[in-house]
């Protein structure tokens, strides 16, 4: 389960280096060799803007989603499961965060898990049950353990980047940058690595949210191998699927963070979720629950 | 040429003895700090006990053997030193702990008791904490031994002074009751 997991994100993230191949081979074709130039400032734009952002994660989140850290004499208890969890996977102790909102929700952080950061509303707190948290924590503690930080700023890495070229690219073209305009090259190949150029960043962005799915669903067999207890999450899920608040700030940046997606479900179509069908990761967790 | 590729092989086999050596090292530190927060666990949970027993005898004078057996239990515990003595005391504490908090129930003044409230509250988080400190070692444990067991890292074992380690088998009779089966 966790192994085919892994597989699958490690078979996304090549996905995502063959459709940025695909990319610059059409960008080549079009633009010929001054087309070719673009690639390295495009990646290097991505790295700059995505791994700032990866290496002071902790902070930068505090920052967008207003959560404030607090110290074990604020919630003993949460502080006592989180232990609870570090213990069951030998990971060191995060830091801990709460937001101020109704909507039960929570999400983890960090570029490594000496910096780890774990998140989670006053509405989440307040209704789960001892059973319920622990489940959450687990989740999120898993994330911290498979590295998902780092994981989802590699994705954002290379699908920022394929934006970057293809918009570059386009905007090229509209300009006429097109050099070998009267060399005889194959018609068909320049109308087709002109609709890869303008497909690519939705595919990037299909692929970095695939990516996002398969690590929650990790994140979902990690925490039930931390706990033992699928009954747990399970519960919190199904109290997250019946609650219909979803919480107040809704900026997309930062959606993939959290242990339900704060984005309206209908507004956004399964192939650009970011998480994926929360009956669907129920359904797992009770498979796992007749199993133990 | 060929001093360069047989340079290159001599390096390659060192890179592999070097990890392989490291990984079992690291994997037996894994099993100590394990078993010491195992120990710390237990001891904390040792700590509590007299507290506990206190303020249950405040409102439950009668329920003398109850109190005798978590006493026993909790002595034993303390002493205890090798992998199985210690398992074996700490699950007559679990036990002897679940008697006593049987015996609350009986009592309604106990149990509304804000003092006894807090007890049982860091009593259920540190019975979790020494259940999942039991798990992460078993679980390095299984990893080292089939490390120490399995080809090519057990060639190594013997080296690094590496040897196979002793689970840690709670013996709890609750486990061992017949599962309810129920078809509904």
């Amino acid at each position: 389960m966790q192994a085919a997991n892994r597989r699958k994100t490690i078979g996304l993230l090549m996905g995502m280096g063959v459709l940025m191949w695909v990319v610059v081979y059409a960008a080549l074709t079009y633009f010929g060799g001054s087309g070719a130039g673009i690639v390295p400032i495009a990646v290097g734009i991505a790295l700059i803007s995505v791994w700032g952002s990866y290496y002071g994660s902790d902070k930068l989140v505090l920052t967008m989603t207003g959560a404030k850290l607090i110290q074990e004499s604020d919630n003993p208890k949460l502080f006592d499961l989180i232990q609870e969890i570090t213990i069951a996977s030998g990971l060191p102790m995060p830091k801990v965060a709460v937001v101020i909102d109704d909507a039960p929700n929570a999400f983890a952080t960090g570029r490594n898990p000496e910096h780890a950061l774990i998140a989670f509303t006053t509405g989440i707190l307040d209704v789960m049950d001892r059973d319920q948290l622990q489940g959450v924590i687990a989740h999120e503690l898993a994330h911290v353990a498979n590295r998902d930080t780092l994981v989802s700023a590699v994705a954002a890495t290379t699908a920022g980047a394929i934006a970057i070229v293809s918009d570059m690219l386009t905007r090229m073209m509209f300009f006429g940058g097109r050099r070998d305009r009267d060399s005889n090259a194959n018609p068909i190949a320049l109308i087709l690595s002109l609709v890869i150029l303008i497909l690519a960043p939705l595919a990037a962005v299909m692929l970095k949210s695939a990516i996002s799915r398969k690590r929650e669903s990790l994140a979902d067999a990690t925490a039930v191998s931390f706990t033992r207890n699928p009954a747990g999450l399970r519960s919190a899920l199904e109290v997250l699927a019946a609650d219909s608040t979803v919480v107040q700030q809704r900026s997309t940046a930062v959606a993939h963070i959290w242990i339900e997606s704060p984005l309206d479900a209908k507004s956004v179509s399964k192939m650009f979720s970011t998480h994926p069908p929360i009956q669907e990761r129920i359904a797992v967790l009770k498979s796992m629950e007749s199993l133990g | 040429m060929e001093l360069i590729i047989g340079l290159a092989v001599v390096a390659l086999i060192a890179v592999f003895f070097i990890s392989q050596y490291n990984r079992l090292i690291r994997l037996n530190i894994t099993v100590d700090e394990a078993w010491a927060q195992i120990e710390v666990q237990l001891k904390r949970r040792a700590d509590l006990i007299p507290n506990l027993v206190e303020t249950v005898k405040g409102y439950a004078k009668h329920e003398q053997s109850t109190f005798d057996a978590v006493v026993t239990a909790r002595a034993k515990a303390t002493t205890a030193t090798t992998v199985a003595d210690t398992a074996a005391a700490d699950g007559m504490v679990t036990q002897a702990l679940r008697g006593l908090l049987a015996v609350a129930e009986a009592y309604p003044d106990l149990k509304a008791s804000a003092n006894f409230m807090s007890l049982q509250e860091e009593l259920a988080t540190t019975e979790n904490k020494v259940a999942f400190s039991r798990q992460f070692y078993n679980d390095n444990v299984r990893s080292l031994n089939t490390a120490v067991k399995t080809i090519p890292s057990s060639f190594f074992a013997g080296f690094a002074k590496v040897s196979e380690r002793e689970f840690y088998e709670v013996e709890d009779p609750q486990d061992r009751n017949v599962p309810n089966v129920s078809f509904n």
